[in-house]
């Protein structure tokens, strides 16, 4: 078993897929879940010690740690989506074509992961925002793919130009070589560095590069958003991880400028992933729509991983990874509660919908733990990694990006609260009595789910070290120690398990005393304080629209980044046009005055 | 593993503060009632409360509305468990800062889901002012927090105690930042001005608008000792802890009364006052203090 | 002359209350409960929370007795937004057609133990107002009344010892009005009926 038999079993199978599933529509689904699941066993049990495969032309593979742990979150990522989106139904018409880019979309991924030389990479790359750009397409409109393939084509050209920079500079694509050459003639190592970061920006959907998760989200089909949302932004964080770590960014930037011991450009850098914190989280704040609101905090907490990649710390690298991890375990695990509840109730504006908790409770259990492990609170994943990345900020002493990622974390409280407090708490509309629980195949994609979030929440110390192995092979001197239980910080340490024992205790405690006390009667949601009124209609009584207004109102008439965009696209017209103008006039004479114009400086220059 | 004395201490930790803030939550109603020209209740008046509440039966809105109020309760006798006081450190070299603030925010987020579940409208209202003015108070006091760690090089809480008694109050090095976190602190512990979040005419009471009997004392348990770790964090961080218990429990009663005299001279403000003042004036002074600190004691190489 | 007789409508029925006899010797499960009982009565009597919903013309007195002069907190009595927190509800004015539905829908929602408090002769008898075309003259038959304050409108000092008055009812076990709608439910709810026609209004144009 290897690496390259992987890749091309998987791109078989897809094209299998296509051709059973126009015999068989509902084959499909069953058929991309047993191949990403096939997948996930293969790579669990290889681990990274899998031999890339025989050389084929350029595509060569070789598995490092950085990759296998990239791998197994997306593989884990798809195959927990494929088991969930069994049960959707109504989609006979494109569901041939669906099975084969999905599979198409993870077998790219897995070659990005371990591709040996950069042009390997990009192939891979480009093959996985083809086959993302046409699921999108599959789903409701075509601004989302539009505007996904647009930033994507940005991202990509980067990468282009920086590969071939590369290549030319140092003779190879291969990829350790070529950056490690990087350190000894720094040449073009400046602009690479900003061209390949610039790519995975886009790809992350760092500010200003965000503007086409909001559309690609929404527009996706609801089984492909958690695959896309958790799994395929990733691909970005890869790059960069592997650029800031051979490019140790202090050699070639030559020690002038530096910010609290950051050069200044990552310093900048890191400045712009924090204002992508801060600005991706008031836009959450404000949306009507829940998909819209996640694909805001999907912007922001892209940002905290490039804060954690550039600061180059031993326990921000680790925070970066484990944020990795547990952004992709908690949005997936909430596009597929959207999914699932856009199903049943036709709808994703939080105003339209309410009181689903009372209809669905695990579903909700579910998305209360992957909204609690966004916001990063213990006992989620969510909070080892804001731990690591806020404990080295604060050994670093960076004061700003850490404001903005303080200021993520609290505002990242607001609107969680919001889609909670909209969708599943408050008062059940009548329409909705009906709703039932999810199939099982969607309660157990989400058990695996929340438990990985919950489970290594907990007992965090396996992944910790998995990551300080990552570290030591991509050459860092020091990588982040544990003791046992307990994650040895620079300032402190943290045992996620004490944690949860003393909320454990706690829990005990205030359950002894609830018990104790008179048990209570239970009564109807619409039973409420009304100040002795009698209220009839449970819609009117749903606080969801404008939900944090006192709030929006500061910031609502702050400029959006796609007015820029809008004004790039008008000007680019108004060039087209004066070109037009000018030379593709309808007018014969115009015409014959640049032909007599070119004739006469061709012969001036025949002359001359 | 944590051996079980200390479990035991930090038990202690979590009734010792429970107990002695209840009490001194009775004083400031007495203090209240004296600066309003009035007698007030007796200073073990909460205490009643609290026995009077877990004694009543009320009313329960499903099993969302219940976890979530053990949930707050469990997360604030969490926190205080962890917290170091004068010496007596419940677990040895795991109280740091983030840990604390973040078990903290899962009380306030039990709290709110809790609210939420009652389905009513104004509860819902309530929890967002009040997570609103979560973001104005807690964002210069983090930063604040912030830089004392990366001056002290440790994040640990009794570890920033232990160091200022031996170089000084933090409150000689940042004046600025203690006036801040002050009135962050002000904010914290839901005292007017900036008690928005429960206006009781305006949104009935907000997040406790559907609680009654064993889930408003529950609560009241919960809201007491939360202002034990807000209070103590304070000052451990800012005012240099205390090297014996008298010390500390001095500074404590004066900062809580400080907090409580202003409060009771002090009329609410409405939410968007509240945000609007924070985002000026908490957070020019908090970036005017950070340059401040970082001219002085160390900066930009 | 002789003293006219009033109908009975007017004299408020006393209702008759159950004791239960202790035993003599050894603690018993029942002492016990006793105990605990009294220990609950002390903690309820001296941490009185009213709603702030006020009915009538009475109400006017409430604010006096809160403020610094009367200061009703240092019997304990704070005044509490909404009924799922409250345990008295005062019912300071007359009861007409539209507020008595309110008030027993809102009675409904206080949490047990809960003690009802009327203020003025509007309560008893139907005060100045008796004979109003939609005003109900007894709110003893459609609420259980723990205590009466007497005055049109009593005055603050009435209030206060009208309030000390039923700290020492609930202290000694004598303010069981919730127990007494409980078990008399049937009986209160025929009242309720025939007096406004439907407690709970099937629909939003009604009153």
């Amino acid at each position: 078993m290897n690496w390259l038999s992987l890749i091309v079993s998987l791109f078989l199978t897809g094209i299998a897929g296509y051709f059973i599933a126009r015999i068989k529509p509902s084959l499909g689904a069953w058929i991309a879940m047993a191949a990403s699941c096939a997948a996930l066993l293969l790579v669990l049990l290889g681990g990274d010690a899998l031999p890339g495969g025989p050389a084929w032309g350029l595509i060569r593979f070789e598995v490092t740690p950085l990759g296998w742990f990239f791998s197994l979150l997306i593989i884990l990522v798809f195959s927990t989506n494929g088991i969930g989106s069994l049960a959707a139904k109504g989609r006979q018409h494109r569901e041939p074509v669906y099975t084969m880019l999905y599979l198409f979309a993870l077998a790219a991924s897995l070659g990005v992961f371990a591709a040996e030389n950069w042009l390997a990479l990009f192939i891979f790359w480009e093959i996985a925002v083809w086959s993302s750009t046409f699921a999108i397409g599959l789903g409701n409109g075509r601004k989302g793919s539009v505007s996904y393939f647009g930033m994507s084509l940005l991202g990509s050209l980067m990468m282009l130009f920086a590969i071939l920079a590369m290549g030319s500079a140092y003779q190879t694509f291969q990829i350790r070589e070529a950056l490690t050459a990087a350190l000894q003639n720094p040449g073009p190592a400046l602009m690479v560095f900003i061209l390949m970061l610039g790519s995975s920006m886009v790809k992350l959907g760092i500010m200003p590069f965000h503007i086409w998760m909001p559309p690609a989200y929404t527009e996706a089909p609801d089984e492909f958003a958690p695959a896309l949302a958790g799994g395929l932004s990733k691909l970005g964080a890869f790059t960069a991880f592997l650029v800031s770590a051979y490019l140790p960014i202090s050699g070639f930037m030559g020690g002038s400028w530096r910010v609290k011991g950051l050069p200044a450009l990552s310093y900048g850098l890191v400045l712009l992933a924090s204002a992508s914190i801060v600005f991706g989280t008031l836009m959450a704040i404000r949306q009507e729509d829940a998909k819209k609101l996640l694909a805001y905090s999907s912007a922001a907490n892209g940002g905290y991983i490039i804060i954690g990649i550039l600061m180059g710390t031993s326990m921000s690298v680790s925070g970066a990874l484990v944020h990795l991890l547990a952004h992709a375990l908690a949005t997936t695990t909430a596009f597929s509660v959207l999914a699932v509840i856009v199903r049943q109730t036709g709808t994703s504006r939080m105003d339209a919908l309410g009181g689903l908790a009372h209809r669905m409770p695990l579903t909700f259990l579910a998305f209360l733990t992957a909204i609690l492990s966004l916001v990063g609170l213990p006992p989620m994943l969510g909070f080892v990694s804001k731990w690591l990345i806020l404990q080295s900020l604060a050994s670093q002493g960076l004061f700003l990006p850490a404001a903005a990622v303080v200021f993520g974390s609290i505002g990242s409280m607001l609107y969680a609260f919001r889609i909670l407090s909209t969708v599943f708490l408050g008062q059940l509309k009548p329409r909705h009595r009906a709703l039932r629980e999810s199939s099982p195949g969607v309660l157990l994609s989400l058990a695996i789910l929340s438990g990985a979030t919950m489970g290594l929440g907990v007992y965090p110390s396996g992944l910790i070290q998995y990551t300080a192995k990552i570290e030591a092979s991509l050459g860092m001197s020091e990588t982040v120690q544990t003791a046992g239980l307990s994650i040895r910080g620079i300032n402190g340490n943290l045992n996620a398990l004490l944690i949860m024992g003393a909320f454990l205790i706690g829990m005990v405690i205030a359950g002894v005393i609830f018990f104790k006390a008179p048990r209570s009667r239970k009564v109807d949601l619409m039973d409420t304080y009304t100040a002795g009124e009698f209220i009839y209609s449970p819609e009117l009584y749903h606080y969801g629209t404008q939900f944090a207004a006192p709030f929006e109102r500061i910031y609502e008439k702050l400029p959006s980044i796609s007015r820029v965009y809008a004004a790039l696209a008008s000007l680019t017209d108004d060039l087209g046009n004066l070109v037009k103008y000018l030379f593709f006039s309808p007018m014969p004479s115009r015409t014959a005055l640049w032909i007599s114009v070119v004739t006469i400086l061709l012969i001036w220059g025949e002359v001359l | 593993m944590i051996a079980y004395q200390s479990i035991g201490t930090a038990l202690g930790m979590a009734l010792f503060a429970w107990l002695m803030q209840t009490g001194l939550s009775g004083v400031d109603r007495k203090i209240t009632a004296r600066i309003q020209k009035r007698r007030g209740p007796v200073w073990y008046q909460n205490f009643r409360d609290v026995f009077k509440l877990l004694n009543k039966r009320s009313v329960t809105h499903g099993w969302i509305f219940d976890l979530g109020l053990l949930i707050a309760l469990a997360g604030a006798i969490g926190t205080a468990m962890f917290m170091p006081m004068a010496g007596i450190i419940p677990l040895q070299g795991y109280d740091n800062f983030f840990m604390i603030t973040y078990l903290a925010a899962l009380g306030v987020f039990g709290r709110a889901l809790s609210a939420g579940a009652s389905g009513n409208p104004l509860a819902a209202i309530g929890v967002m002012r009040g997570l609103t003015q979560n973001i104005g108070y807690k964002l210069p006091y983090m930063v604040l927090v912030i830089v004392l760690i990366n001056y002290y090089k440790t994040s640990s809480i009794s570890g920033i105690a232990a160091l200022q008694q031996v170089q000084g109050w933090s409150v000689l090095k940042m004046p600025l930042g203690v006036l801040v976190a002050f009135i962050s602190l002000h904010g914290m512990l839901g005292k007017k001005p900036f008690d928005t979040y429960l206006a009781p005419s305006e949104v009935a009471s907000g997040p406790m608008v559907e609680f009654g009997g064993k889930y408003l004392g529950l609560l009241n348990i919960a809201h007491e000792i939360a202002v034990f770790v807000e209070i103590s964090l304070f000052v451990n961080l800012f005012l240099g802890g205390g090297a014996t218990l008298a010390e500390f429990l001095l500074k404590y009663m004066a900062v809580y009364l400080l907090s409580s005299c202003l409060g009771a001279v002090m009329g609410r403000l409405r939410v968007e006052q509240v945000v609007r003042f924070y985002y000026k004036v908490p957070i020019g002074l908090t970036i005017l203090q950070v340059l401040l600190f970082t001219l002085l004691y160390g900066g930009v190489s | 002359m002789p003293k006219k007789q009033l109908p009975s409508r007017f004299y408020p029925v006393k209702h008759e209350m159950q004791t239960v006899e202790a035993p003599a010797e050894k603690i018993s499960p029942q002492q016990r409960a006793e105990t605990w009982e009294k220990i609950a009565q002390y903690f309820r009597a001296n941490s009185l929370w009213m709603l702030n919903y006020c009915t009538g013309c009475c109400a006017i007195e409430l604010p006096l007795v809160m403020t610094s002069r009367f200061d009703m907190e240092r019997l304990g009595m704070m005044p509490m937004a909404t009924p799922r927190q409250a345990d008295i509800l005062l019912v300071t004015g007359y009861a007409s057609l539209k507020t008595l539905r309110r008030l027993i829908y809102t009675y409904e929602q206080m949490g047990t133990p809960k003690y009802v408090v009327a203020f003025g002769p509007c309560a008893v008898n139907g005060g100045i107002y008796h004979d109003a075309y939609a005003v109900l003259n007894r709110l003893d038959l459609y609420l259980p009344v723990d205590l009466y304050i007497a005055g049109c409108m009593p005055k603050p000092e009435a209030v206060m010892s009208g309030f000390m008055k039923l700290i020492e009812l609930i202290e000694s076990g004598k303010a069981t009005g919730w127990k007494d709608y409980e078990q008399r439910y049937e009986w209160y709810k025929k009242n309720q009926l025939e007096a406004v026609g439907e407690v709970f209004i099937h629909d939003e144009f009604h009153e």
